[in-house]
């Protein structure tokens, strides 16, 4: 995954003066030459499964959990994590930010369609006083 | 406030959240080496991803429901994230779903290779120890 993000970070210096060079398309081919060159370890998960099954055991409706299911669980998280990190990184650019900040993320989740789920937890105001102010909870 | 809404409150490093370390290494690895992460952007990404699973592990016990079957298991996980618009995510977790199965024939196919040879445990045990024995004996010819 290094691989990936320094090829990501090489062509956006090229294209500084012009715009951020995120590319949806290119996020997903990249994403799947990782999954088919690198050689995946199951036994060490960077998220650990016991907490993503206690997560989903949360809710009183979720009976039992195969196995398997927390490890896809785990890399759909991952695949999740790495798309809002890389939308917010998007927006920190835009103002000319190194720092990821709180704001640059929520906007990044208003930004993308299927987050509407995350309504609740990002609060809009969030998203347009992203020049402004850092909000904390 | 209902108390049953636990789950929308701060992020704390406990049982229903995510390793606050680990999230940030894994921030870390999918950026270029110039950018940092503020720990207020890192939760608010936990607090995300923990929504998320939240999101995905209903849908997948409707659809194992659906199938009246017992257990989530990974295929009703995938159709979960199709249904809810992560159709982009299929591949890679359905790679990860394939290798898994992967690991668990080999370990079948190791441990009942064990089993077919008809040697008892305790027999095998030996064998164990007479080979560290002759590779101990090899090691210290050469030290």
């Amino acid at each position: 995954m290094a691989g990936t993000t320094t090829t990501n970070a090489g062509a956006h210096h090229q294209q500084h003066h012009n715009r951020p060079s995120f590319d949806l398309t290119q996020f997903w081919q990249d994403e799947m030459t990782t999954t088919q060159t690198s050689v995946p370890n199951f036994r060490t998960h960077p998220l650990p499964l016991a907490r993503i099954k206690k997560v989903m055991k949360t809710d009183p409706e979720v009976k039992m959990i195969s196995a398997e299911a927390p490890i896809l669980f785990a890399k759909a998280c991952e695949t999740f994590i790495a798309e809002l990190t890389k939308r917010a990184w998007v927006h920190a650019e835009e103002s000319k930010r190194r720092t990821l900040l709180r704001s640059d993320i929520a906007m990044g989740i208003s930004k993308t369609d299927m987050c509407d789920f995350l309504i609740d937890i990002v609060p809009r105001m969030e998203a347009t006083d992203a020049s402004k102010v850092e909000f904390h909870f | 406030m209902s108390s049953d809404n636990e789950r929308s409150g701060p992020t704390g490093d406990d049982e229903l959240s995510l390793p606050k370390a680990t999230v940030m290494k894994l921030i870390n690895e999918m950026m270029p080496s110039d950018i940092v992460c503020s720990k207020e952007a890192r939760d608010l990404l936990i607090d995300s991803c923990v929504e998320f699973i939240h999101l995905i592990a209903s849908e997948s016990n409707e659809i194992a429901d659906r199938e009246t079957k017992k257990t989530i298991a990974g295929e009703h996980v995938i159709s979960a994230l199709k249904e809810l618009g992560f159709e982009d995510y299929v591949e890679d977790v359905e790679e990860v779903y394939k290798e898994h199965r992967q690991q668990q024939k080999d370990r079948d196919k190791r441990s009942s290779r064990l089993e077919k040879t008809g040697i008892s445990e305790e027999e095998l045990l030996r064998q164990q120890e007479l080979l560290f024995e002759q590779s101990r004996l090899k090691f210290e010819a050469h030290h």
